[in-house]
């Protein structure tokens, strides 16, 4: 798929709960038509990114583009092209025919309406005669989960936000309901961002992908983060303990500038060993592989590494990764500078 | 205790005979009731509503000074009312004192807090998820606050019942600004009070058995409401 225009430029956006900052996007770009992965931690921001996104929240400063235009919540124009599923949607006290309608009902579009509710459900794999006259509180929690995606496809949107929409549900509904999405695309080339944590499904599906952290965006695969708390108080400079804090192992950072802000080091300033080398190399961390994925569109390999109690996709071509042997369970040496380390 | 069976006797009498003073008290009751609820479920929904709903300078006070309205004494009400549509208050000229129309400006005071204030609370406790997905539904302004209202009925029944109890059963402002007129403002719980001092307790009892009715259908009808 050709996929040459904008659907979303935001600029300099920033959102605050209170004082806490939530949210600082520089900028980021979304063409139409693709399908972007967003993985974070819970509390990084994502769901404050997909609510701005979907203009159900303004945010605190900073722009939204959509389609060329400058938008804000509740607009005529990005009302009906935009909408957002949550991990758990709120399912108006109707019947499950109702809730699907919904949607049509409010722009007054009635035709075939019965046809499009039933193929609407089977989109995501329920029975029209089983459920379309259930009442809200008559389903499950996929069953739930399955009817508010159906309310969202049967507009036909043009960008579908989903924010974690198969964490809670059993399998046989998150099956469905990652069908159902990539359908979208495939049928009417819907725009998708999903935020979620597995991974595998993410870099199967996704055309980008992107993580996010403390409300800031990092580029999956080429940067990672080493995540906070740091110890700020050592004479040689901050800290990262790994583990318990005062430990042997820990990665040291260079001079920290600002108060807040994380440590990020590029992919290819890490060299990857399979035993600690002698040498004038800062940090040597051992960690274990715990996943490894193939990226949809380079063929790269995304291989995922545990240090204690954080961890680091690393981007790798097949040859690098059949040359280390690289298999889940795996121990290897992470060795990079301090120098190599930067404060974002 | 022979005298509360005979009580409840002679009331059954009253009924089925349909007793002129008997059902004049029950129309008069029902009319003001029946005016003062249309009023304050008309205007407390709304105000209840972006009460709950907004965020502004003064919603804290509004709400203090709302919540406490609701302890408001009906004879506190009365007396107001009564200073206010006297002859020599401000709205003299309109002759409301010792009418159905007066009992009702009072018990509408009487009720409006109670609307206002159980609405904004059951607003104010909507699930953020349920706007969140109405936007992203398409649903433009009229729709959220429509939709947002009909998702809480059962809740906005439960403050119309809570008001309507209260102005069924106030009996300050009905004697005070009604007068207890006999065939024209005596209201039930007037009726009530005024045949008990007399010792004449049939008659009150037959007038307190036509209250708990009115208040058993009013809940009745609602049931039936919720079920359907």
């Amino acid at each position: 798929m050709k996929m040459t225009q904008v659907s979303y430029k935001l600029n300099q956006v920033q959102h605050y709960y209170g004082d806490k900052k939530v949210l600082d996007i520089d900028r980021l770009q979304i063409q139409k038509g693709s399908i972007t992965g967003l993985t974070g931690p819970n509390g990084s921001g994502k769901s404050t990114l997909l609510k701005i996104m979907a203009f159900a929240q303004k945010p605190s400063a900073g722009e939204v583009w959509f389609n060329g235009r400058l938008e804000v919540p509740l607009s005529p124009r990005v009302r009906s092209r935009v909408t957002l599923l949550t991990q758990k949607p709120y399912l108006l006290k109707r019947s499950v025919f109702d809730n699907i309608a919904y949607g049509l009902k409010i722009r007054r579009d009635r035709d075939n309406l019965e046809n499009r509710i039933k193929a609407a459900l089977e989109n995501v794999g329920l029975n029209y005669d089983g459920f379309a006259h259930r009442q809200w509180h008559e389903l499950s929690g996929g069953e739930a989960q399955r009817v508010a995606m159906a309310a969202r496809l049967i507009l036909k949107p043009e960008v579908l936000l989903l924010d974690e929409p198969v964490a809670s549900v059993d399998t046989k509904s998150a099956g469905q309901i990652r069908r159902a999405s990539l359908a979208a695309r495939r049928d009417w080339g819907c725009t998708l961002m999903i935020a979620s944590h597995d991974l595998p499904w993410l870099y199967e599906c996704s055309d980008t992908q992107i993580s996010i952290a403390n409300g800031r965006l990092f580029s999956t695969g080429r940067e990672n983060i080493i995540p906070p708390p740091y110890d700020l108080s050592q004479k040689n400079g901050p800290v990262k303990w790994l583990g318990t804090e005062g430990k042997a192992e820990h990665i040291e950072l260079p001079l920290k500038k600002k108060t807040d802000g994380f440590a990020v080091i590029q992919k290819e300033k890490i060299r990857i060993c399979l035993e600690k080398e002698k040498g004038n190399w800062d940090n040597q961390i051992t960690c274990e592989i715990t996943a490894m994925l193939i990226e949809k569109n380079s063929g790269h390999i995304m291989v995922t590494v545990h240090a204690r109690d954080f961890s680091l996709n690393i981007s790798f071509s097949p040859g690098q990764a059949a040359g280390l042997k690289l298999l889940p369970g795996k121990r290897l040496i992470l060795m990079f500078h301090t120098q190599d380390i930067e404060w974002r | 205790m022979d005298f509360i069976v005979a009580g409840f006797i002679r009331a059954i009498e009253l009924l089925i005979n349909f007793d002129h003073s008997t059902y004049t008290a029950v129309s008069a009751t029902l009319q003001a009731s029946t005016c003062s609820m249309l009023i304050s479920l008309g205007a407390g929904l709304p105000c209840g509503f972006l009460l709950g709903y907004f965020n502004f300078k003064g919603k804290r006070a509004l709400r203090t000074i709302l919540d406490t309205l609701l302890a408001l004494p009906t004879v506190s009400v009365g007396l107001l009312v009564y200073a206010f549509i006297s002859s020599q208050g401000p709205l003299g000229q309109f002759g409301l004192l010792f009418s159905l129309t007066g009992i009702a400006i009072g018990q509408t005071i009487l009720a409006f807090p109670i609307v206002t204030a159980i609405t904004a609370s059951i607003v104010e406790n909507i699930d953020p998820e349920l706007k969140l997905t109405l936007v992203s539904l398409g649903a433009g302004k009229k729709n959220i606050i429509m939709t947002c209202l009909w998702e809480v009925r059962y809740g906005l029944l439960a403050a119309a019942v809570t008001a309507y109890g209260r102005v069924l059963t106030e009996v300050g402002i009905s004697m005070m600004v009604g007068g207890n007129i006999k065939y024209h403002t005596r209201t039930i719980t007037t009726a009530i009070a005024l045949e008990t001092n007399k010792g004449q307790f049939a008659d009150g009892i037959a007038l307190g058995i036509v209250l708990i009715g009115i208040a058993f259908a009013v809940n009745l009808s609602l049931s039936f409401l919720r079920k359907q």
